[in-house]
């Protein structure tokens, strides 16, 4: 059975555990796994946390949307916000030198998730997460 | 947001926060800044249950701030924390031990 969930929080960091309280909480009341959870948490706020840093430059006047979609065979996080608009190769991993303090978030959000995609339509820009939680269910 | 032990030459340094995200860091970064001098450094994140990329950013500072002298273990790093370690592959720079006493054992061995 998919269900499907909003929320709307203002753009500050703050904010970003807000955002993943909320996920967590609609994520555990629909059973997910606890290992399954804390990658999708992990993801999130790697996201929100560029979408607050890169995405608004620091503004705090924005605000951030996420809608969490969950069924049987997956969930899918949806991140809304119109900040700066994401290049494509700001998407992908990076590498990062073992004494970097900075420079992990992508790599950590293509390890948690399954996939990761971008598109931006009337100056809004949408992150959208995936993560497999039943893979047997994906037909091979 | 942090408890300073000294143990003989050891300095053990404990996480008071159950979230090591990007709204603790710069505050447990200073706390680290504060420490002065020190070669044996045991960082105890067991009270921590999720960390993000800025708490790594952190640690590495903190490592870096040992400098070469200096040798440091992370105790205590609950599953969640611990994967963040391997998927980051900072596993092999940060050496973490199951709890405060054996980072001890580590760092005095």
């Amino acid at each position: 059975m998919a269900e499907s969930h909003h929320a709307s929080r203002n753009a500050r960091l703050e904010e970003v555990r807000a955002l993943a309280a909320f996920m967590v909480s609609r994520c555990e009341a629909a059973g997910l796994s606890a290992d399954i959870i804390a990658e999708l948490e992990l993801a999130l706020v790697e996201a929100a946390n560029n979408i607050v840093i890169h995405g608004y430059e620091g503004r705090e006047d924005g605000d951030i949307g996420l809608t969490v979609r969950i069924d049987a065979e997956r969930v899918e996080l949806e991140l809304t916000d119109r900040g700066l608009p994401v290049a494509a190769d700001a998407l992908q991993p990076r590498p990062v030198a073992p004494d970097a303090e900075s420079g992990r978030g992508m790599a950590i959000i293509h390890a948690c998730v399954d996939h990761v995609g971008y598109h931006r339509a009337n100056g809004i820009n949408h992150l959208v997460l995936i993560k497999r939680i039943n893979p047997s269910a994906d037909g091979g | 947001m942090t408890e300073i032990d000294t143990d003989g030459d050891i300095t053990v340094v404990t996480v008071d926060r159950d979230r090591f995200d990007a709204v603790a860091a710069p505050g447990l970064k200073a706390d680290f800044q504060q420490l002065g001098p020190v070669r044996k450094l045991v960082l105890d994140l067991s009270r921590v249950s999720f960390m993000d990329s800025t708490g790594l950013g952190a640690l590495v500072s903190l490592l870096k701030m040992l400098g070469g002298n200096g040798a440091m273990a992370v105790a205590g790093v609950q599953p969640p924390v611990r994967k963040l370690f391997e998927m980051t592959r900072l596993d092999s720079l940060f050496r973490l031990t199951p709890n405060v006493e054996e980072a001890k054992a580590f760092l005095n061995g």
